[in-house]
């Protein structure tokens, strides 16, 4: 039982989480966005989801570099 | 269902499916043509069903039950994990570093392995039920959780995405009884890159508008943010070309 348990949890997190890094990253721009909106309602309605996608695109520039930059390291 | 539900909800269910149904579709013909039919096929079919039931109970409970915005934006989050992963493992493959999906080695590796285990003629052959179980079921979770992210608009929405999902399952698997073979000649790699940005523009779209924002144009900004998005993603892959002119094919799991 915890066996099929635990490869139900191992499918579901892989379905999800490929670089650690990434996701809490991912994670971390909801919550900063959504702290916008609780500080300023009232720019949050014309301005939070850019500022939501600008920090989605910058996250994977980011990750993409340093995993660039740690390949082009080890060889 | 007018234009814009079907442009939102069943072209991206459609095409993001296709590729799962293309993967699942490459083990079951393997399982098939090394040690018959029957038993795959009944695999096949028992995941499909449990996937039904997973669609109509989840998926409906969703749309009549959970409040929208919440929903929103656990859907948008788990979308924005979900394409990230896909986007950036596609940027990896498209710049040389992941080396590329493969269905027809796939294939190959997948018939040898199953070659190896032989077979015992009078026994129901469990091995292949279950492979061609396990497989349909895993990427079919991929596909039931497009369909029910694509869906979350609302019921209309979700029709659609359902409609979407079974049109790619009928497409896939009337070629490969069609062509008895693996589905090499999709663009598979391509389509994972298109999804990806879809997924993931879905997810800005879903969390943002979630937490209370207002998108300019409403559905009609998601063309605006997959622009963006795929922009991004472009200018990704030139990065990573500069970077490692020749390419690097490490394994998927160690960038």
């Amino acid at each position: 039982m915890s066996r099929t348990i635990s490869a139900i949890w191992e499918n579901t997190y892989g379905l999800l989480v490929d670089d650690g890094a990434l996701a809490i990253g991912a994670l971390a721009a909801v919550a900063i966005t959504w702290l916008f909106a609780v500080i300023a309602t009232a720019a949050f309605e014309q301005l939070g989801g850019g500022l939501l996608l600008v920090m989605i695109c910058a996250l994977l520039l980011a990750n993409l570099y340093t995993a660039g930059r740690r390949i082009r390291q080890t060889r | 269902m007018d234009v814009l539900t079907l442009a939102v909800a069943a072209t991206p269910s459609f095409i993001a499916s296709s590729v799962e149904f293309v993967e699942a579709l490459t083990i079951v013909l393997a399982v098939g043509t090394t040690r018959g039919w029957r038993a795959p096929l009944v695999g096949a079919a028992l995941a499909a069903l449990t996937l039904a039931v997973i669609v109509a109970v989840i998926g409906v409970a969703l749309v009549t039950v959970v409040p929208r915005h919440v929903l929103q934006i656990v859907v948008g989050v788990l979308l924005l994990l979900f394409g990230l992963r896909w986007l950036r493992k596609a940027i990896l493959r498209h710049a040389g570093i992941v080396a590329l999906h493969d269905e027809e080695l796939i294939y190959q590796r997948q018939v040898a392995e199953l070659r190896a285990q032989g077979l015992r003629k009078t026994e129901w052959d469990w091995v292949g039920t279950v492979i061609s179980y396990k497989s349909v079921l895993l990427e079919g979770l991929e596909v039931a959780f497009i369909v029910i992210a694509f869906g979350a608009g609302g019921a209309s929405a979700m029709s659609a995405a359902i409609w979407g999902a079974i049109a790619a399952g009928v497409v896939v698997v009337g070629l490969g009884i069609a062509l008895k073979q693996p589905l090499t000649q999709v663009p598979e790699n391509t389509m994972k890159f298109g999804v990806g940005a879809m997924l993931t523009t879905f997810g800005v779209f879903w969390s943002a508008e979630g937490l209370g924002t207002e998108w300019p144009g409403d559905a009609l900004s998601l063309f605006g943010i997959l622009a963006i998005i795929l922009a991004i993603s472009w200018g990704s892959v030139r990065m990573l070309n500069a970077m490692l002119p020749s390419g690097a094919e490490v394994g998927a799991r160690n960038v």
